[in-house]
């Protein structure tokens, strides 16, 4: 006989509908991920006391944590499911695993999330750079190799959604914009070309949600799979936006 | 998210960020300065009566204008910085319990240690400043003579010692953890310490520095509840039959 593992997850048909928990047991496979196990429920949608359900809708892309879809509440915390391991899991709580949306995004249906939240964050501070090219205007300017260095892991973001998850600043009852995009905003404020906008990325960050919403609580650095130092970006964003509140302040 | 228009959102909204930074400022100061101060100047009791009495006498020789500094320097700031603080505590949601990381804890300790902080000053005011007289505390009279055995007495009324100074001692620690965590958090807050390493190493200094004042706060609170009011009024006013009490009374009415 084959070992079981239980998986309970928070289920909901639709952004309108309630939610209720639903237990899947499936066969256990050395070095299974938990998108793996999602993917046995999909091929045989029954429940642990033997009803016929239907598949549970979750999103994957790369599975190799670069792409961020797969983010969820594993055991009550956010991470990606392709990057955990159920062995680990089941070390740490052998009886069962929980699986549940991410709580900050609307739910699209079961655990696939609307994480629209965070891009509509990226346009607020403007997270790219400005090029309209129709001439070749040669070469950018350059970097040094440690100014690559510093930004190089801030570029990895995938706008995954853990910290944003993670923050306890952002809620129903808050505008903050989160972690992810600050320390986008902060990228592009460094970037030789991306300099150009910073006034404009600044209103952004230094008005209502901006940095100043932040309270410290660092969970996003905690949460952040790819390690991104986003306190690191936090404290610089809250220097260039006393900077800006202070130039436009004295410069109109 | 509001879509409202620039003119039509309100001050709040409008100066978010220039309200925050003020909030900032002023936990550092005048609020964490009047602290430090507050608290040596109390824990002077434990090097004499007359140390405490003359550090009182230095504040209350600001006479008449003692009120308006008193009113614009610590409790304009304070009632400020509380009330945004109150605020900024329930536009939070506080998750300790799915990530129970240290920053996190020290994240939900400043708001209930603010909080705690709030409702002790309340307490605090009404008992020791003349501000409580018309509701029946006020026990501290500042005037040399009396301002050292009033504090303690006040501290050690009847059965209510051991709960005031317990009550004090909360106070105490709640504030200078509030404190010490707030310059913590402002020196990012303000870009001062950016990378880990020297957030670490203020973290180290904020600690350090909240184990010294509280240990100084909370060696006041000592100090009064221990401060033994009948001798000294005895020897300071050369009374020998008098009870001291009724000294104080004939001397504060
Ligand atoms: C260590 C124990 C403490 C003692 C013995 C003590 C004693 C006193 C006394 C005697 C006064 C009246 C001063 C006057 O009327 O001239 C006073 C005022 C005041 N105390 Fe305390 N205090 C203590 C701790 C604290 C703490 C922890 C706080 C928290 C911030 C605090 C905040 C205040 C405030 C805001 C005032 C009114 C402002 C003023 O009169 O200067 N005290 N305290
Ligand atoms: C005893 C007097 C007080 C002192 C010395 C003080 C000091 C400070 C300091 C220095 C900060 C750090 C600001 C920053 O992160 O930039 C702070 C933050 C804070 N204070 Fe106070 N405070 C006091 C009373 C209060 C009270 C009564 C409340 C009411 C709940 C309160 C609520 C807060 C909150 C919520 C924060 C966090 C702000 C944030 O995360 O941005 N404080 N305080
Ligand atoms: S900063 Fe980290 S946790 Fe946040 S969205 Fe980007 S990759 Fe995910
Ligand atoms: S440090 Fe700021 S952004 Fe990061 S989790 Fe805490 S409150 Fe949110
Ligand atoms: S599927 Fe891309 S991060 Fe998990």
């Amino acid at each position: 006989m084959s070992r079981k593992i239980n998986v309970a997850i928070k289920r909901q048909y639709d952004q309108s509908s309630g939610s209720q928990w639903e237990k899947f047991s499936v066969d256990y496979e050395p070095g299974m991920n938990m998108t793996t196990v999602l993917q046995r429920i999909a091929a045989q949608p029954v429940t642990s006391e033997g009803k016929d359900s239907t598949p549970v809708a979750y999103d994957a892309c790369c599975l190799e944590e670069v792409c961020g879809a797969c983010s969820m509440l594993i055991n009550g915390k956010v991470r990606q499911a392709c990057s955990a391991l159920v062995d680990n899991l089941l070390e740490d709580k052998p009886d069962q695993i929980t699986l549940e949306p991410m709580s900050k995004f609307p739910v699209v249906r079961d655990l696939v999330v609307d994480r629209s939240f965070m891009y509509n964050a990226l346009k607020k501070v403007r997270a790219w750079v400005p090029v309209d090219g129709y001439f070749d205007r040669g070469a950018g300017p350059k970097m040094s190799p440690h100014e690559q260095e510093d930004m190089y892991p801030l570029t990895t973001c995938m706008t995954c959604g853990c910290c944003v998850e993670a923050c306890p600043q952002i809620n129903e009852r808050s505008n903050f914009i989160g972690p992810q995009a600050i320390s986008q905003g902060v990228l592009f404020n460094e970037h030789p070309v991306g300099k150009f906008e910073e006034d404009e990325r600044m209103e952004a960050l230094a008005g209502a949600g901006g940095i100043a919403d932040c309270g410290n609580a660092q969970n996003c650095v905690k949460v952040c799979p790819k390690n991104i130092p986003l306190t690191r970006s936090i404290a610089k964003a809250g220097k260039m936006a006393t900077k800006h509140a202070f130039k436009r302040f004295f410069g109109s | 998210m509001a879509a409202e228009t620039a003119e039509k959102q309100s001050f709040a909204v409008r100066h978010h960020f220039l309200l925050r930074r003020l909030h900032s400022l002023s936990g550092i100061v005048p609020v964490g300065v009047f602290l430090i101060m507050h608290l040596t100047v109390n824990a002077s009791i434990n090097v004499g009566a007359d140390v405490f009495e003359e550090n009182v006498e230095r504040i209350h020789a600001l006479g008449p204008l003692l009120i308006p500094v008193e009113i614009v320097g610590i409790f304009i700031p304070i009632l400020f910085h509380a009330l945004l603080g109150f605020q900024i505590w329930f536009s939070g949601q506080p998750n300790t319990g799915a990530y129970s990381y240290g920053g996190n804890f020290r994240y939900m300790l400043q708001r209930v240690t603010g909080g705690i902080a709030f409702v002790f000053i309340l307490y605090h005011l009404w008992h020791m400043h003349w501000l409580g007289n018309s509701f029946g505390g006020g026990f501290f009279d500042h005037r040399p003579g009396a301002a050292a055995s009033t504090a303690a007495e006040a501290m050690q009324m009847s059965i209510w010692a051991i709960p005031v100074s317990v009550l004090y001692a909360i106070g105490v620690i709640a504030s200078v953890y509030h404190f010490s965590n707030g310059i913590w958090t402002s020196l990012i807050t303000w870009g001062i310490t950016v990378g880990p390493s020297s957030q670490r190493i203020a973290g180290y200094a904020c600690a350090m520095f909240g184990i010294v004042l509280g240990l100084v706060g909370l060696s006041s609170v000592r100090g009064f509840a221990k401060f033994d009011a009948n001798a000294t009024t005895e020897t300071a006013s050369h009374a020998d039959s008098v009870d001291s009490n009724e000294t104080l009374e004939t001397q504060a009415g």
